[in-house]
């Protein structure tokens, strides 16, 4: 008795285990790679209902919403067959990428809707960029805008964020055949080693960082002509309500660059004003110090700015050898040039937007941090009254291979 | 020499195990409660200042634990108080564990099913939890020593390494300044400390299990620095990187951070599943020591067989874990545990000690 007892204990045992493997294999909710399409870029625009929409409202696929905005996502990998540059290869190459415009009133349901038009479901993990449209930005705050983006749990705060001066979707639609607008777009902001006219990348969770402290930033501008884009100047966010005010140009990046320090390469280019021909310096690097100072109320400013760098094109006087002398006058141009550059966009952003975009506060935060919980509340508008004063020095470290 | 080997740890074996106690849930929140109490960028001294405090609090600990050797807090309560206030103690203490047990097992649960295994049910995650938890638990404190010796270094080395990848968006003014808003900020920064230095009351129980009893105090010390360092590290990396501003309103900022940036050209681009799955490893760890130490203190008020209440305390823990209906009061459970540790520990072993010593209970220590 005891020992059929024994075996039964025994068979329970081994199924218990056998059924057990059963749980063990399986990859709960998993999904297959291939089966899925990631959204890469996102713009976001003024409502404009496309043609598509338009009809199905018409047959009664309408759902209650407010037309806000509309959302451009890009989405690879693309749909087989609907290459139409395809023809020359004669075999049937899929499409990089394409892209799907929604419109509605929150960006979260416009993803929800893809799903009742696209088999494969769109997953966030892979965003790159988020492209927001300034006609957008100038009726609602970028907190708004983009909450879904800081709330979604797929999507990473690295992504990147731009602002379009014309429509987002023309950003994110390209003529270059193969090439992915929106990998385009995230590489572009690697190129700052070779100019200062794009700004330090803001990603979403930098840019949460900013909308939090209630201070004024800029985001990099990009503008389209023609299904082409380029990088262009900053638009300016003022502080509590973020919402679009103005636009820099890409010569105010330049002088933003010198100002905090941050350029890592650049073209510097003045005029002889002897003949009126071209000399360009090209910047290797920048340093700069910003020196608050506070007495009694009074808030002003001292910064000291160095650029090093080369001299890389001389139409001017090309055969000239390169003495003291010329060395002497070229440096007093370049920092004349800088100088101008300098002091019209210390102008524009004390005078004409009154905003501090170029870490004043954040310097007057970390020297002066009693004076600065003072003024943080209202701090663009003492800013804009602060005098600020500026040293520069350019030097010229190298004149290239040719050593005249 | 018997063939059964006594269930008793080393010193080290101590510190790893108070060490994997306090590494838990609080890495992943910790910038953020301590930002949010502060709001200046100091709260890595409030951090230090903790330290120290819980140290002084742990001594305490070891001193009252080190007259009675060989018995844990759950049997010397008893002589020196009396039954009457010793029953609802232990009980209380008893609870204590087996909510911050079942607490660091839902934020675990939490981070895991946003991040990692979205569409998993949360009993499913938990439930393989548990059922490893109480294999390794059936073992005893060596064996849970053992298992701790060996994932401790793997968590510490990738931890450190995948944090200083986070140098990528590493800005030193977001520091600074230090002492800007004068010390009342870093005062209020450490009280929140304090939960993620919940661990060295473990001592209460872990002095009886100790080869030498005497070696408490370095146990406490080398447990206590270890966790030191690594929140130390996470606050000035995750304040570097995400700044103050940005840290407050971010649920999990340690896990935002390494989600700030990617790398090209490395192996990995993305290191925040890698971070959670290291982390994962100390949540169990903070779990099953937990839940060791409830079983234990209730084996030992009952005189019954820990492998029993291992079992009974099981659903009742997993009850505890869902009981907050949302993440926001999973960290209100969060903030009251850290409350009842600072009265629990900062104070009655001060009062037990003080009663031991006057009562001249218990043996003095050489």
């Amino acid at each position: 008795m005891k020992h059929i007892q024994l075996k039964l204990i025994h068979i329970v045992k081994v199924f218990v285990i056998l059924t057990m493997l059963f749980l063990t294999t399986a990859c709960w909710s998993s999904r297959e790679i291939e089966d899925l399409r990631a959204y890469l870029g996102i713009g976001i625009d003024v409502a404009d209902e496309t043609k598509f929409e338009k009809e199905v409202n018409m047959l009664g696929g309408h759902y209650p919403k407010k037309n806000i905005l509309t959302a451009t996502v890009q989405v690879v990998p693309g749909v087989y067959g609907r290459s139409d540059q395809s023809q020359n290869t004669g075999s049937q190459t899929p499409e990089t990428f394409f892209n799907e415009k929604l419109t509605g009133d929150s960006i979260f349901q416009i993803f929800r809707q893809f799903s009742l038009r696209r088999d494969r479901p769109i997953i966030g993990h892979h965003l790159k960029v988020v492209v927001v449209s300034r006609a957008l930005c100038e009726k609602y705050g970028l907190e708004k805008i983009l909450d879904f983006f800081l709330r979604d749990n797929d999507i990473r705060p690295s992504a990147l964020i731009l602002i379009s001066q014309e429509k987002a979707m023309d950003v994110l639609s390209s003529s270059q055949p193969g090439e992915i607008p929106a990998l385009n777009l995230k590489g572009l902001v690697n190129n700052r080693h070779r100019t200062n006219r794009i700004l330090p990348p803001v990603s979403l969770s930098r840019l949460e960082a900013y909308m939090q402290s209630k201070r004024s930033f800029i985001l990099q501008n990009v503008i389209t002509a023609e299904n082409e884009i380029k990088f262009s100047g900053a638009a300016i966010f003022k502080g509590e309500a973020n919402q679009w005010i103005g636009q820099l140009n890409q010569t105010d990046l330049e002088s933003i660059s010198y100002i905090s320090g941050t350029a890592k390469g650049g073209v510097l280019k003045t005029y002889d004003p002897e003949n009126g021909q071209s000399i360009v310096y090209e910047v290797k690097s920048a340093d700069s110090v910003i020196t608050p100072k506070v007495e009694g109320d009074k808030i002003s400013f001292h910064v000291s700015m160095r650029t090093t760098g080369e001299i890389m094109e001389d139409w001017s006087e090309p055969d000239r050898l390169v003495d003291e002398d010329y060395m002497n006058k070229l440096t007093t141009l370049f920092k004349k040039q800088c100088q101008k550059q300098i002091d019209e966009t210390l102008y524009k952003l004390q005078n004409k937007y009154r905003v501090d975009v170029v870490e004043f506060g954040n310097q007057l935060r970390i020297d002066h941090p009693k004076v600065w919980n003072r003024v943080k509340d209202h701090w663009d508008e003492v800013f804009s009254t602060a005098p600020i004063t500026y040293d520069l020095e350019v030097d010229i470290t190298d004149y290239g291979s040719a050593i005249h | 020499m018997s063939n059964h080997p006594k269930d008793e740890i080393s010193t080290v074996q101590a510190a790893v195990i108070i060490i994997s106690y306090m590494l838990g849930a609080g890495v992943l929140t910790l910038p953020r409660t301590t930002a949010q109490a502060a709001r200046t960028p100091d709260v890595w001294i409030s951090v230090i200042v903790a330290a120290v405090l819980v140290i002084l609090a742990g001594l305490i600990i070891v001193h009252l634990g080190r007259r009675f050797p060989g018995r844990t807090f759950f049997e010397f309560t008893r002589e020196i108080v009396g039954k009457w206030i010793a029953f609802p103690l232990v009980i209380t203490v008893i609870g204590y564990f087996l909510v911050i047990s079942a607490f660091e097992t839902r934020v675990m649960a939490e981070v895991t099913s946003l991040y990692l295994l979205e569409g998993t049910p949360m009993w499913a995650i938990i439930m393989v939890f548990m059922w490893i938890g109480f294999y390794l638990m059936n073992g005893g404190i060596n064996s849970m020593a053992r298992l701790f010796e060996v994932i401790l270094p793997i968590t510490l080395i990738i931890f450190v390494i995948i944090i200083l990848l986070s140098l990528k968006v590493f800005e030193f003014d977001n520091l600074r300044p230090v002492l800007g808003s004068g010390v009342m900020p870093v005062l209020k920064g450490i009280k929140p400390s304090f939960l993620s230095y919940a661990g060295y009351e473990i001592l209460l129980v872990l002095l009886a299990f100790m080869n030498k009893p005497s070696k408490g105090n370095k146990a406490l010390i080398l447990g206590t620095c270890v966790p030191l360092g690594v929140y130390l590290l996470t606050l000035v990396m995750v304040i570097g990187g995400l700044s103050v501003d940005g840290v407050i309103s971010r649920t999990w900022p340690t896990l935002d951070l390494m989600r700030s940036f990617e790398m090209q050209g490395l192996l990995f681009e993305r290191f925040e599943s890698l971070l959670l799955v290291i982390w994962i490893m100390q949540m169990f760890a903070t779990f099953t020591i937990t839940h060791y130490a409830a079983s234990l203190g209730l084996a030992q008020l009952f005189k019954g067989k820990l492998t029993l209440f291992l079992l009974i305390l099981l659903p009742i823990n997993y009850i505890i874990m869902m009981l907050p209906k949302d993440v926001n009061t999973v960290f209100s459970m969060g903030d009251f545990l850290g409350n009842c540790s600072l009265v629990l520990f900062g104070g009655i072993p001060l009062l037990l000690l003080i009663v031991s010593v006057l009562r001249k209970k218990g043996v003095k220590p050489k």
